[in-house]
């Protein structure tokens, strides 16, 4: 719901992202924000604030497979494995700067998704849910099995930082903005896709599959699509996390990895990229305060006290998720635009959808 | 009548088990005509339209378009051909807005491709501008200018039913497959609808297949009606004649009379 006034005269400016004057000074006030940052917080939290823009890219991918498309994909973490550990492959093993390693980790991620999206032709539901547990499942044990001259094997993989015109990427800081590139280039690839023709026809399969093909969208084809892009953003997710952890083992891509992406998305709201974008951050917030604060617990009530606080603050951490989910069942996106159209209407009373 | 069929099904046969849901249904409908497909439920009517637009295979028979048979292709590939329809009840993309579900309707108009859609660069957006103004006209038309914007599992079943039949405009149909268009309608809708359905006609010289229950509309508006029953066509002809048909009288018409 726009402000009351604004108009627009040609479809141009109707579909613009940014429509109004106060739109862009916002958006341009918060990307300054982002660029600041490093220098105003500490290196923990610049550190943190890097992997979360690993996750977000994946949870952007998963937006698109789960939240557009409507087919559940419990094997996310799986496919930012594949893409971790191609391109840790090519990078510490043949020496690939990192604009060849992150599309080949994301070719390998998005080709490896097809294998599991295949049943997506034939089954839906949790039918289709229980295909991609089993990437999940095949993921480690495949890299295990490999030779290790390829992937490591099961003890891993060291990863070559990244080069950018023979510097090397070793401060936090520059991992930060390395990374921000990237969380930002996926984001508008994510809004872009939902907003044109192919965002429509993936939405069209959710809403209705049968009516979608009987009005001309090869169904079959764009639930592949939407596994392809999907596990792709997962791929340069997993590229960029091997760059920022320097080493990749499969004990960083496991199913909980997969179910805290799809509760980042359910949480944030499934409908949109921005729902992603809510979610990765509430979510990594709430992780990450909780764990700050059974840290301060454990020194200060001592180790035993620690090993009991580390297990509490995940059921904080599953309440507040529920707590989020009753009081906001399509995720925290829906509450924010109510709040901007009560804003808007004020002093009139919001009614209505 | 050296006139080539529109759409032509010659012979259709479905079973389901031991259940012959059509047993040698055929049919014709030429650029101009409405013809409606009557009879009580069960009858196989919506059998018939599912093997019209693809989403069954007939054990038996062809499906023609224009002359080329189309029995084997798929639901996306006759919709391309030009072949439209909507539903029973409402099956329209309810998380979308108006205009996004008019939108969708042009979707094997766009040639926008997964590249194209990502990277959002002027071609597509060239496209995206050129659709959004082919949408307004079938808003226009269809009288959804103040819904445009709004999504449409939020309205009420009338209007639902009119967007189903906007996003099938947006196919520019060269059939338009109507199933049960103005079911469970006030009088004041099913009036509207059948004026879109007659302008449509006017409009294009669109072929009209419509299965519905009314049947004063029925008898109004069509120049063609097929009466079935169990899978079967007892009766095909003029409105007229049709209404006075004795296998038809006492099959349907007769059943409904108190």
């Amino acid at each position: 719901m726009l402000p009351s006034g604004v108009f627009f005269r040609d479809f141009a400016a109707e579909a613009a992202y940014l429509r109004t004057g106060p739109q862009r000074l916002a958006l341009a006030l918060f990307v300054l924000a982002l660029v600041l940052l490093p220098a105003l917080a500490g290196a923990y939290l610049v550190g943190v604030i890097t992997l979360m823009f690993v996750t977000m890219i994946a949870v952007l991918g998963l937006q698109i497979t789960v939240g557009m498309a409507g087919m559940i994909n419990i094997g996310q973490s799986a496919f930012v494995g594949i893409g971790a550990f191609v391109s840790a492959s090519l990078a510490s093993k043949l020496g690939w700067p990192f604009w060849l390693t992150l599309p080949a980790a994301a070719l390998a991620a998005g080709v490896s998704s097809l294998l599991f999206g295949l049943p997506a032709l034939r089954i839906k539901g949790f039918y289709l849910a229980l295909t991609t547990v089993a990437a999940q499942i095949v993921f480690p044990i495949g890299i295990a099995r490999l030779p290790s001259a390829w992937f490591g094997g099961s003890s891993g993989l060291a990863v070559e930082p990244v080069s950018i015109f023979g510097h090397a990427l070793l401060k936090q800081h520059e991992l930060y903005y390395f990374n921000l590139a990237f969380v930002l280039l996926f984001a508008l690839l994510a809004f872009n896709l939902k907003r044109t023709r192919v965002g429509r026809a993936l939405i069209a399969v959710r809403d209705n599959d049968i009516a979608a093909s009987v009005l001309g969208v090869n169904i079959g084809y764009y639930k592949l699509v939407a596994f392809f892009v999907g596990a792709v953003f997962a791929g340069v997710a997993g590229a960029l996390l091997g760059y920022v952890v320097s080493y990749v083992t499969t004990d960083h891509f496991t199913l909980w990895l997969s179910i805290w992406y799809i509760s980042m998305l359910i949480v944030g709201g499934m409908g949109s990229p921005l729902g992603a974008i809510f979610g990765t951050v509430v979510i990594t917030a709430l992780q990450e305060s909780l764990h700050a604060l059974g840290n301060a617990a454990a020194a200060r009530f001592g180790s035993d006290f620690g090993a009991f606080i580390f297990p509490a603050t995940n059921s904080v951490l599953g309440v507040l998720i529920i707590a989020i989910l009753v009081f906001q069942p399509h995720g925290l996106l829906t509450g924010w635009n109510t709040l901007k159209a009560a804003y808007r209407i004020w002093p009139y009373r919001h009614h209505g959808g | 009548m050296t006139v080539e069929p529109a759409l032509e099904a010659v012979d259709l046969k479905v079973s389901f088990g031991a259940i012959k849901a059509l047993d040698g249904v055929s049919l014709r409908v030429d650029a101009g005509q409405i013809l409606s497909v009557i009879g009580p439920n069960g009858a196989g009517k919506s059998s018939l339209l599912n093997c019209l637009s693809g989403v069954y295979r007939p054990h038996s028979g062809r499906v023609l378009f224009h002359g080329r048979d189309i029995t084997a292709l798929a639901p996306h590939r006759r919709a391309a051909l030009g072949v439209a329809r909507t539903f029973q009840g409402i099956q329209s993309y309810a998380s979308m807005t108006v205009r996004q579900n008019i939108l969708a309707g042009f979707h094997c108009r766009m040639k926008t491709g997964l590249l194209d859609a990502l990277l959002y660069w002027p071609r597509a957006q060239r496209e995206e501008r050129e659709f959004s103004a082919r949408a307004e006209e079938i808003i226009e038309f269809l009288e959804l200018e103040e819904l445009r914007h709004t999504l449409v599992g939020e309205l009420g079943y009338g209007l639902r039913k009119r967007v189903d039949l906007g996003r099938a405009l947006a196919l520019g149909p060269s059939v338009l497959v109507l199933d049960e268009p103005m079911a469970g309608m006030s009088v004041e809708e099913k009036a509207d609808l059948a004026r879109f359905v007659l302008d449509i006609r006017a409009a294009h010289n669109t072929p009209v297949i419509l299965v519905e229950h009314d049947m004063e509309v029925v008898m109004d508006i069509s120049d063609q009606v097929l009466v079935m029953e169990w899978g079967r066509a007892i009766a095909l002809g003029a409105p007229a004649e049709v209404r006075i048909d004795a296998r038809v009288i006492n099959a349907y018409l007769g059943a409904e009379e108190p």
